[in-house]
C-alpha cells in the first residue's frame, strides 16, 4: 500500500519535470512508470523487501518449476570448474550460487580434482552478491538448512551491481540472474561485469525476456498482466510488487537490443539463448 | 570451427605455410555454415552491427572493432575479407594448442582443456565458450595434423618418384604417426568423433585428410571413381586407424606392414576387377561368336 502510495505521489510530482527521461527510459522506469533514478533503486529495495519472505515459493508458483531447469541452463552453460573464483550478482537467495557448488562437487568433477592439483577444490570461491539483505538472509538460511553453512566456497556480499567491491580482473565467472531488469543502470553494471572479469572470464545473465512467438505471446500476456499479479496478492498478500515485476519486464530491452549493449560493453563472443519462446533468455560474453 | 585460427597459430611457426592455407580455406558459404553451426537455438548478435562496419579494410574501424563490434560483426567481416577472424578465435586456438601437451596425462577432457587454459594465463572459463568442448579439442587436433601432412605433401620431393600405392601408404603412415604420441588416449578420441553432435565434422575432416592424400597421389579422377577411391582409402585409413591401437610391437612396425598389406589388396583389387572386365569381355566374345555360329546353324540361309 505505501509502495503504491510513493509511486502514485512520485508520479504526479516527477513525471513533469523528467519528461527528458525518455532519452534512457528502460534507466529510469519502475515498471511502467517514469520515477527519478534516485528513486528506482529505493522502489526496487521495497519490492525485494517485500517479497524476500516468499520469494521462492512465488517464483515455483509463476513458472511452473520452470525457473529451476532454467537455472540449471544456466549452470551448466557456465561450465564451473574447481578452483573457480565465481560472482553471483543479484543472486540473494542463493539458487545459482548453490547449483555451481553442487556441479563442482558432483561426481564428474571430483575425478576431474585428483588429476588437477589438489589444493584446487579448497580454493573454489562463489561471492554471493546482492543489494538487499533481506534477499541475502534468506539465502543464508538456506545454505544452513542445506548444510553447507559452514562452506567456506559460499561468501555472502552485500553490495551494488553498478559499484563492485571487488578488484579487477579477480573474477572467472559473473552470472547475474533476474537481477539486471531491475537496476538503474544497465550499462553501468555490463562495464562493472566487464571489470572484475578476468581474461578469458564469462558473463552470463538469465533475464526474463520477450516473447515474439504470436499466438504464445498474447497468452503470455495475459498470464503476466492477469494472473501473476492476482497470483501474488493470494500468496504473497501483495499485488504491487508482482504487478512491477510484469512491468519491469516489458520495459527491459529485447534480446537483440541488450546483446548489443553487452557487446558494446566490451564483451566478445557475444550470444544468447531463448528459453520457451522467449520467456526468458541467456546471454552470455566473453572477456578477452 | 577453429581452423582459420589455428591456421594462424600454424602460420607463426611455419612460413612456408602460406601456400597450402590458399588451398585450404574453406568457401565463404562453409565458413558462414562452420561460424553458425552451434547447438540449439543460441544465436549470435547481431544484424544492425553489420551494417554499422560495411568498410573492411578501413583501419579506423577494424581499430574500434575490438572494443566495440559483436562477435557476428566479426564474423561477417571474415565471410567477406577472409581476413581476419575474431579475436576470440585466436584465443581459443590459443588455448586448444597449449591443451595438446596436456592430453597425453588427461586425456581429450575437460581437465586437459583446464590445465591448457591456466598454461597461457587465461581464466579456464573460457572452455565454457566451446560449444562441444572436448570435440572442439579434437578437431583442432584433426585440423592441426591435416596441415602438418599438407605441408610435408607441398615439401616432399621425395614423394615423386614412388609409384601411387608407395606413396599413399608413406603419407597414411605419417599422417598416423602424428597420432602416435597419444595412442593411449586415442580410443576416447575416436569415442568423441562418434558422438552423433561430432559426426558430420569429423566426417568431413576424414574426408578432406583422403582427399588431400589421393591429390598428393595425382589422381584427376573426376566419375564414380572419385567415390570409389575416397571409399577405399577410408576404408583403409580407418582400419590402419584401429589396428593401430592395439599394436605393442615396437615403432607400430606391425601396423605399417599391415597397412601396406591393406593398400596393395586395395591395388590388386583394382587388377582384379580390370581383369575380370577383360575377362568378361573375352567372354562374351567368345560367346557371342558361338552364338551366332549356333543361329545360324538352326536357321540356315
Amino acid at each position: 500500500m505505501a509502495l503504491r502510495m510513493v509511486t502514485g505521489k512520485f508520479r504526479s510530482k516527477l513525471l513533469p519535470m523528467f519528461s527528458s527521461s525518455l532519452l534512457h527510459s528502460h534507466a529510469t522506469s519502475f515498471g511502467f512508470k517514469e520515477v527519478h533514478e534516485e528513486e528506482k533503486s529505493r522502489m526496487v529495495s521495497n519490492v525485494f523487501s517485500n517479497v524476500a519472505s516468499n520469494y521462492d515459493l512465488m517464483n515455483d508458483l509463476m513458472s511452473a518449476g520452470l525457473h529451476r531447469l532454467w537455472k540449471d541452463r544456466l549452470v551448466s552453460k557456465l561450465n564451473p570448474f574447481p578452483g573457480m573464483k565465481h560472482l553471483d550478482v543479484a543472486g540473494g537467495t542463493g539458487d545459482v550460487a548453490f547449483r555451481i557448488l553442487e556441479t563442482i562437487n558432483s561426481v564428474k568433477h571430483r575425478a576431474m580434482q585428483d588429476v588437477l592439483e589438489d589444493n584446487l577444490y579448497e580454493e573454489t570461491r562463489i561471492f554471493v552478491c546482492d543489494i538487499n539483505p533481506n534477499m541475502l538472509n534468506v539465502g543464508k538460511k538456506r545454505a544452513l538448512e542445506r548444510g553447507s553453512g559452514e562452506e567456506k566456497s559460499l561468501i555472502w556480499v552485500e553490495g551494488d551491481a553498478e559499484a563492485l567491491t571487488f578488484e579487477d580482473n579477480s573474477m572467472d565467472g559473473y552470472t547475474i540472474a533476474f537481477g539486471i531488469r531491475n537496476v538503474t543502470h544497465i550499462e553501468k553494471v555490463l562495464a562493472e561485469a566487464f571489470r572484475v572479469l578476468k581474461r578469458g572470464g564469462r558473463f552470463l545473465c538469465l533475464e526474463l525476456s520477450h516473447v515474439e512467438v504470436p499466438i504464445f505471446k498474447e497468452f503470455y500476456d495475459y498470464y503476466s498482466f492477469s494472473i501473476i499479479p492476482a497470483l501474488g496478492e493470494l500468496v504473497a498478500g501483495d499485488r504491487d510488487s508482482y504487478q512491477y515485476l510484469v512491468e519491469s519486464i516489458r520495459r527491459f530491452p529485447p534480446q537483440e537490443t541488450f546483446a548489443s549493449m553487452i557487446a558494446d560493453a566490451g564483451f566478445q563472443k557475444v550470444e544468447y539463448e531463448n528459453l520457451v519462446g522467449g520467456v526468458v533468455s541467456i546471454h552470455s560474453g566473453l572477456k578477452l | 570451427m577453429y581452423r582459420t585460427a589455428a591456421k594462424r597459430v600454424l602460420l607463426l611457426r611455419v612460413p612456408s605455410g602460406s601456400k597450402s592455407n590458399a588451398r585450404l580455406l574453406l568457401p565463404p558459404i562453409l565458413q558462414s555454415f562452420a561460424a553458425n553451426s552451434s547447438p540449439l537455438s543460441t544465436t549470435s548478435v547481431n544484424p544492425n552491427q553489420r551494417s554499422q562496419n560495411p568498410s573492411f579494410s578501413d583501419p579506423v574501424s577494424s581499430s574500434t572493432s575490438s572494443s566495440s563490434s559483436s562477435s557476428t560483426a566479426d564474423e561477417a567481416r571474415r565471410q567477406h575479407s577472409r581476413r581476419p577472424t575474431a579475436e576470440y578465435e585466436d584465443e581459443q586456438a590459443r588455448v586448444l594448442h597449449a591443451t595438446l601437451p596436456h592430453v597425453v596425462r588427461l586425456g581429450w577432457t575437460e581437465a586437459a582443456m583446464i590445465s591448457g587454459a591456466r598454461a597461457v594465463g587465461v581464466s579456464p572459463s573460457i572452455i565454457g565458450s566451446f560449444p562441444r568442448k572436448e570435440a572442439a579439442l579434437v578437431e583442432f587436433f584433426m585440423d592441426e595434423c591435416l596441415q602438418r601432412l599438407i605441408d610435408r605433401i607441398e615439401l616432399g620431393e621425395d614423394l615423386k618418384g614412388k609409384i601411387p600405392s608407395e606413396r599413399i601408404s608413406e603419407l597414411v603412415r605419417f599422417r598416423l604417426e602424428m597420432q602416435a604420441p597419444y595412442i593411449s588416449k586415442w580410443p576416447q578420441a575416436l569415442s568423441i568423433q562418434a558422438q552423433p553432435m561430432n559426426v558430420p565434422t569429423s566426417f568431413k575432416q576424414r574426408a578432406m585428410l583422403v582427399d588431400e592424400i589421393w591429390h598428393a597421389v595425382g589422381d584427376e579422377a573426376s566419375d564414380i571413381d572419385w567415390y570409389v577411391k575416397r571409399t577405399v582409402l577410408g576404408g583403409i585409413y580407418s582400419t590402419t586407424e584401429i589396428y593401430m591401437l592395439t599394436d605393442s610391437s615396437p615403432d607400430f612396425r606391425d601396423t605399417w606392414s599391415f597397412l601396406d598389406g591393406r593398400v596393395k589388396d586395395a591395388f590388386d583389387l583394382k587388377k582384379t576387377i580390370q581383369e575380370a572386365k577383360y575377362l568378361a569381355e573375352t567372354v562374351g566374345a567368345g560367346m557371342g561368336s558361338s552364338l551366332q555360329g549356333f543361329v545360324k546353324r538352326v536357321f540356315p540361309g
